[in-house]
């Protein structure tokens, strides 16, 4: 079982994020204060480290930080109220693995903890094969069993991104990070409109689908059933 | 002011200074003067008697003791000497008592001190003198008191002491008379800033004239307005917040409240929780887009200039709008010159024209076209974003940049109307200019002077 530790001060937030854990199946270790999640981190017992950045006694960074320096390498979500591009930016820098401002959607949260737990498979491999689909980095060409699709290069970034991380949920927001590398959400369904493109392409009518949205969520690659 | 406190005060100090370094000057001057003088009176006195001393050597023998007695015939004040010795050192003529010692007979002068001796008494007498030994074997010594070099000393340092303590009374009464009135002024201006920091910020320092404590004053002024501009803007947003945050979270309860009672399947429920949510996001956005604003306008992301491509930035945010265009069957048209390169940060640059492209998307109509053209105009670079929608009517122009305002036209539109706001801080950060005019529909132009 995945063994996540959350250190969060707020007691109604942490309620909600471990109810929320524990009912995609994770088992939840929760940490009011600083020095508490750092003692507890330093045990070196869970998968993903979720940690909020300002807290009582220890703030977020500095576990994080310290961690780092004792060779303690478990995966760290660092969540903040800071969502300044500098504030991130020093997140990530302090040996943070992903950062998510506050206010976030719950499942924003699931997504980012997933992806944390499942790192992307081999980034040098250049065949990516998921049931019928197949995508060639080099050539740049993708077929569907012996359908060639005709990729545009955004498409077969982001399609490859998809497929790295098959069965797992990714948000708008990871993609718009990810892929296209902006940190700024703009407020129209951008990427709901490329995704589109790509699953007209990848997914041909009378074809079992492949790419799916979830709702309010995000977008999963999976192979057909 | 006390008068203790006015002495501690580092204006006073100055004054004392600036009395001190004049009375040095003074010193140096008279130091020079008599310096100068003593050399020109010593050179004045080596000249007249070696003169003397070379006519009377060159006269014919018969005429020199009578050459050397009238030297001496007239000579009220006592200053000059001379004498003729014969070679055993037995006095022939003139008013010197022995033959000198020290002064050989090489017709170059020098100090020595003669025991004097005429009509009027003996003298022990400091000279200048000269000696040469006569065709005949006799000895000539021509010499000048030089008492004479005392009483020009003597007239320089009483004139030294009488000028130097009037000049300093001067300095230091100039210097206090200064510093008092640059007390004043610094006292005036501390009022003024003890009445801005207790939060009277229409208040401005005084300024009289041009000199730097008037330029300083006037910087300080600016600076001021600047900050009042800025609090005012600052109250504004404040408003505006308010306002806009309030109206959707009103939504929000009133929803909320309205579901409660209502809703009377979960189906219901969660639907009413769905727009709960998104009205929340919107609130949420809003801060979110605010406080980027207010990033961006402080500067903090200087830090992330660096040669920036335009043509990429063009075509990146053509890359990504144009599925955008197509579904909306708006034909997005890119047109960009190469290689333009300019100091800016990449991702805000972006920020600024997908801002605008998405705007320009988003109020033309189905089968118009958005042009998004990157040119160089006589000195400057221009990124020209242009559209066939409704425009911008020239009233809006100068608010349309104001955070929150959104054309009226727009109000069905889904945006929290903050884009063309952080397009002008983006834009403002950068030095360029950001301007609006009337095309068919819209034309907006981000302007980068170029060198």
């Amino acid at each position: 079982m995945t063994r996540i530790l959350l250190v969060e001060d707020d007691d109604e937030t942490a309620h909600e994020i471990v109810a929320e854990m524990v009912d995609r199946g994770f088992q939840v270790e929760r940490a009011a204060t600083g020095s508490v999640g750092l003692e507890r981190a330093r045990a070196d017992e869970h998968d993903v480290l979720v940690v909020d950045r300002l807290l009582p006694e220890i703030d977020g960074l500095t576990i994080v930080e310290t961690l780092r320096r004792e060779q303690v390498r478990t995966p760290v979500l660092v969540l903040s109220a800071l969502g300044g591009v500098d504030d991130r930016v020093r997140g990530l820098r302090s040996g943070g693995d992903d950062y998510l401002a506050k206010p976030f959607a719950l499942v924003e949260l699931v997504a980012r903890v997933e992806a944390l737990l499942r790192r992307p498979s081999d980034t040098r491999e250049t065949q990516l094969r998921i049931g019928p689909l197949e995508l060639d980095l080099i050539d740049r060409t993708a077929h569907r069993g012996n359908r060639q699709i005709d990729l545009l290069p955004r498409e077969c970034r982001l399609l490859e991104y998809m497929m790295r991380r098959e069965g797992q949920m990714v948000t708008r927001a990871m993609l718009f990070e990810d892929v296209w590398n902006y940190r700024f959400v703009p407020d129209s369904n951008l990427v709901d409109v490329h995704m589109g493109r790509l699953r007209h392409k990848v997914d041909a009518p009378g074809e079992a689908p492949m790419i799916h949205s979830l709702r309010g969520a995000g977008f999963v690659l999976r192979a057909p059933d | 002011m006390r008068l203790t406190e006015f002495a501690r005060s580092t204006t006073f100090r100055w004054a004392i200074a600036i009395a001190g370094a004049f009375a040095v000057g003074i010193l140096i001057l008279f130091v020079f003067v008599y310096w100068q003088t003593t050399a020109y009176m010593d050179n004045r006195v080596d000249s007249l008697i070696v003169g003397e001393l070379t006519s009377i050597t060159a006269a014919p023998p018969e005429q020199r003791l009578s050459l050397v007695e009238n030297r001496l015939y007239s000579d009220p004040r006592r200053i000059k000497v001379a004498g003729v010795f014969a070679a055993d050192g037995r006095r022939v003529a003139g008013n010197v008592e022995d033959r000198p010692v020290g002064l050989p007979p090489d017709a170059r002068p020098r100090d020595i001190e003669i025991v004097r001796t005429d009509p009027q008494g003996r003298e022990v007498q400091p000279i200048r003198a000269v000696a040469a030994t006569l065709p005949d074997g006799e000895l000539l010594v021509i010499g000048r008191s030089i008492d004479e070099l005392g009483e020009i000393a003597a007239i320089i340092k009483r004139a030294l002491l009488l000028g130097i303590l009037p000049a300093s009374a001067i300095a230091i009464t100039a210097g206090i008379l200064l510093s008092l009135r640059a007390q004043r002024r610094l006292e005036a201006v501390l009022q003024t800033v003890r009445r801005i920091v207790a939060g009277n910020l229409r208040e401005r320092l005084p300024v009289r004239g041009s000199d730097p404590f008037d330029q300083l004053a006037l910087i300080v002024n600016g600076m001021l307005d600047e900050i009042e501009g800025l609090i005012r803007d600052l109250s504004g947003v404040g408003d505006d917040i308010a306002h806009e945050v309030r109206t959707p979270l009103t939504r929000v309860r009133a929803t909320l409240e309205r579901g409660r009672e209502n809703a009377a399947t979960l189906e219901e429920l969660r639907t009413i929780a769905d727009r709960a949510i998104s009205g929340l996001d919107k609130s949420l956005a809003i801060v979110t887009a605010l406080l980027r604003i207010a990033e961006i306008e402080h500067g903090r992301r200087l830090a992330g200039f660096g040669e920036v491509e335009l043509a990429d930035v063009i075509h990146e945010v053509a890359e990504l709008y144009d599925p955008v265009a197509e579904d909306r069957h708006v034909h997005l048209d890119v047109e960009a010159i190469d290689t333009v390169s300019v100091r800016g940060d990449h991702d805000l640059l972006f920020e600024a024209v997908a801002n605008l492209v998405d705007n320009a998307i988003k109020f033309t109509p189905a089968d118009g076209r958005v042009e998004l053209r990157l040119l160089r105009q006589a000195d400057s670079i221009v990124i020209r974003i242009s559209d066939t929608g409704p425009g911008i009517s020239e009233a809006e122009r100068e608010v349309v940049t104001r955070r929150f305002y959104r054309s009226d036209k727009s109000r069905l539109t889904p945006g929290v109307g903050l884009g063309l706001s952080l397009v002008a801080a983006i834009t403002k950060l950068h030095g360029f200019r950001l301007t609006i005019a009337a095309g068919p529909g819209c034309v907006i132009e981000i302007i980068a002077p170029q060198a």
